[in-house]
């Protein structure tokens, strides 16, 4: 049998030390031994039975259950005071036979795969790499756990892809004690899987498009997120280059996303004219004076064994990383000398700003590979539409210069997604986002609070409609922020989670971030 | 004077330089992770520590020591740190006596 060991604790941090937060219970659940001649599917119903338990508990002690993979998250939405549960050692992987598709499938069926919630990105690749397959696109590394990403929209930055939960095809949920609570969600529009694929997991099947969409992006609200099921695709390359180029060229590409006719004139290639699988645009919001930017250029290529002997390794032999301890001292003296944050930002640049000019091919996984700790991080990001990013960037940079933080801003895109409450719900989305490491309350400098609401502030005074990353630091209390940004998708979202959770259960997986966002609200 | 002083900057300046960590990790494995507060290089990764010292007799030959507490049966990371205890330890006992401390992190079970 599955088993959970629950430890007493007073407290809890995200990864990148965005708390400390108070905590009563941590629970971490381990499937039944390998040894115990189980099947996975045997396992998989066993582990489903132990979660219910769980959910069972929580609700008879009148507590909340929060399910967390890897914490990368900086936002609090990943916690909730009273019991907190590791899911990541729930990782059994599953591919999906012929004879197990939905008669009315347009889905290829060696494509698809099922992925229990606690498979992080690294592994889900390496299993599918083994199979010739490979994910769509990732965030910018791998930790985070499948469900995870879903539940908070992780994204890249590839034009014509999507977020994470977009190859999302297939959904089982836990949303209670009972049965009944066993749910598998498909699109009507799209099914995925035959009904006896489902039962054989004692899941319950549910096939309409608008529970799906709000159960997608669920904010770890709309029950435990159990599987998944995810569309893969062959094995392609990716062939990586970085350069600064004009700065009126980068945000001209990034108002149109056009790049009909743009040659990046990268050595040794002939991409002009080509869409990029991904474009990414990064700048120093105190250097005023930058007449170019480091943009990254990602091209998708076809697969080939031996690239490594052509392009050599994509990942480092041996891997540096600036030493923590110096960008402390730099944040101690930023927080006594704020008007210090242009030059010690400048004098970082080389570490934080991607090295131009070289080219590395490699799978998906190897260009978006291990990220090294990074510290006491900080993180805002907004989504615009792509023709508002270079004037949300200039507001925000322009702001940022006035209230000087230890930070640098990039700008991605992600096409549009079909999530009720995906950040990414505009034709293709601008993430403006600044990345930084956190610096402590002072009278010099702006609160990393007051600096989000201000953002916030500046862009409903510019009419620019926004969205803002889940996963993400921001003034989340904000008044009507969450109708500002999703109107009536709110309300289905809301609407689907009163259908799919009972009041007790509503209670059991709401949470802080649910509250302050009013998601909890009737 | 002068030759207190040198010998105080000569054995700072050992002390310093004998102390370090090496880190090797497999590039295409999954680490156990782990649920913690660490600040370091091993931020969400279950570390587990290996730390003895090894008596070398004169009919000893090569050494292995053996380690039975990765479920998935394989290694993701293996540090080695040195310090200058360590290496105090191995001269004064002409080399018969070795400090060994490594942290390790194992492949996540199913992982593979």
């Amino acid at each position: 049998m599955a088993t959970t060991k629950i430890d007493d604790r007073t407290r809890w941090d995200t990864l990148h030390k965005n708390g400390p937060f108070p905590l009563k219970f941590f629970l971490t659940t381990k499937l039944e031994k390998n040894s115990s001649g189980l099947s996975g599917f045997e396992k998989y119903k066993d582990v489903a039975l132990e979660i219910q338990k769980l959910l069972k508990q929580t609700a008879d002690n009148q507590q909340r259950f929060r399910a967390i993979g890897s914490k990368w998250s900086m936002s609090n939405i990943a916690y909730c005071g009273d019991r907190m549960h590791f899911n990541s050692f729930m990782n059994l992987k599953f591919p999906i036979f012929e004879g197990e598709m939905h008669q009315n499938s347009t889905y290829s069926h060696s494509n698809l795969f099922w992925f229990q919630c606690g498979n992080q990105i690294k592994e889900i690749s390496r299993f599918l790499e083994r199979r010739g397959k490979s994910l769509k696109t990732t965030g910018a590394s791998n930790g985070q756990t499948i469900a995870g990403c879903i539940s908070t929209g992780v994204h890249g930055s590839t034009l014509d892809v999507g977020s994470i939960q977009d190859y999302v095809v297939g959904l089982n949920l836990i949303t209670g004690p009972n049965p009944e609570d066993n749910v598998y969600l498909e699109r009507n529009s799209k099914p995925v899987l035959r009904d006896t694929y489902a039962q054989n997991l004692n899941a319950r099947i549910i096939r309409d498009d608008e529970t799906f969409n709000a159960a997608l992006v669920g904010l770890g609200s709309m029950g435990f997120i159990h599987g998944v099921v995810i569309e893969a695709e062959n094995l392609y390359l990716l062939h990586r280059h970085v350069k600064k180029i004009d700065k009126t060229e980068a945000l001209q590409l990034a108002d149109t996303l056009d790049f009909t006719g743009y040659d990046p004139k990268i050595p040794g290639t002939d991409f002009k004219g080509v869409r990029p699988f991904h474009f990414k645009v990064f700048m120093n919001p105190y250097n005023t004076n930058e007449k170019k930017y480091a943009v990254e250029f990602i091209y998708k290529i076809k697969y080939y064994d031996n690239y490594k002997a052509d392009f050599g390794n994509p990942i480092p032999f041996q891997k540096q990383f600036v030493y923590l301890d110096l960008i402390y001292l730099f944040i101690k003296i930023a927080e006594k000398f704020p008007k210090s944050i242009p030059t010690l930002i400048n004098l970082l640049k080389n570490s934080i700003l991607p090295k131009e000019e070289k080219t590395t091919v490699g799978k998906l996984s190897e260009i978006f590979w291990d990220a090294g700790f990074q510290g006491r991080a900080f993180a805002c990001s907004f989504g615009v539409d792509h023709t508002h990013s270079s004037k949300t960037l200039e507001l925000l940079a322009k702001f940022t210069r006035e209230n000087p933080v230890p930070g640098i801003f990039a700008m991605r895109f992600i096409k549009q997604s079909k999530a009720a409450l995906a950040f990414s719900k505009f034709p293709f989305t601008c993430m403006v986002e600044i990345d930084g490491i956190q610096w402590s309350d002072s009278d010099k400098l702006i609160a990393l609070k007051d600096y989000s609401t201000k953002m916030i502030e500046l862009l409903k005074l510019n009419n620019i409609p926004f969205t803002i990353h889940w996963g993400k630091n921001a003034d989340w209390a904000f008044p009507g922020l969450v109708d500002h940004m999703f109107g009536d998708k709110a309300k289905e979202w809301k609407k689907v989670r009163k259908n799919l959770l009972s009041p007790a259960m509503q209670k059991v997986f709401s949470s802080p971030f649910l509250d302050s966002t009013k998601l909890s609200a009737p | 004077m002068r030759s207190i002083r040198i010998t105080i900057y000569l054995g700072a300046f050992l002390l310093m330089t004998s102390c370090y960590s090496v880190r090797f990790q497999v590039e295409n494995g999954q680490w156990e992770p782990a649920d913690t507060e660490r600040n370091d290089a091993f931020a969400g990764y279950h570390v587990r520590t290996l730390d003895t010292v090894l008596t070398r007799k004169l009919t000893t030959g090569d050494h292995y020591f053996n380690i039975s507490d990765c479920e998935s049966g394989a290694l993701h990371t293996v540090e080695y740190r040195t310090s200058f205890g360590g290496i105090l330890l191995n001269a004064i006992t002409l080399g018969r006596k070795k400090k060994v401390k490594i942290n390790y992190v194992c492949i996540k079970e199913n992982s593979m």
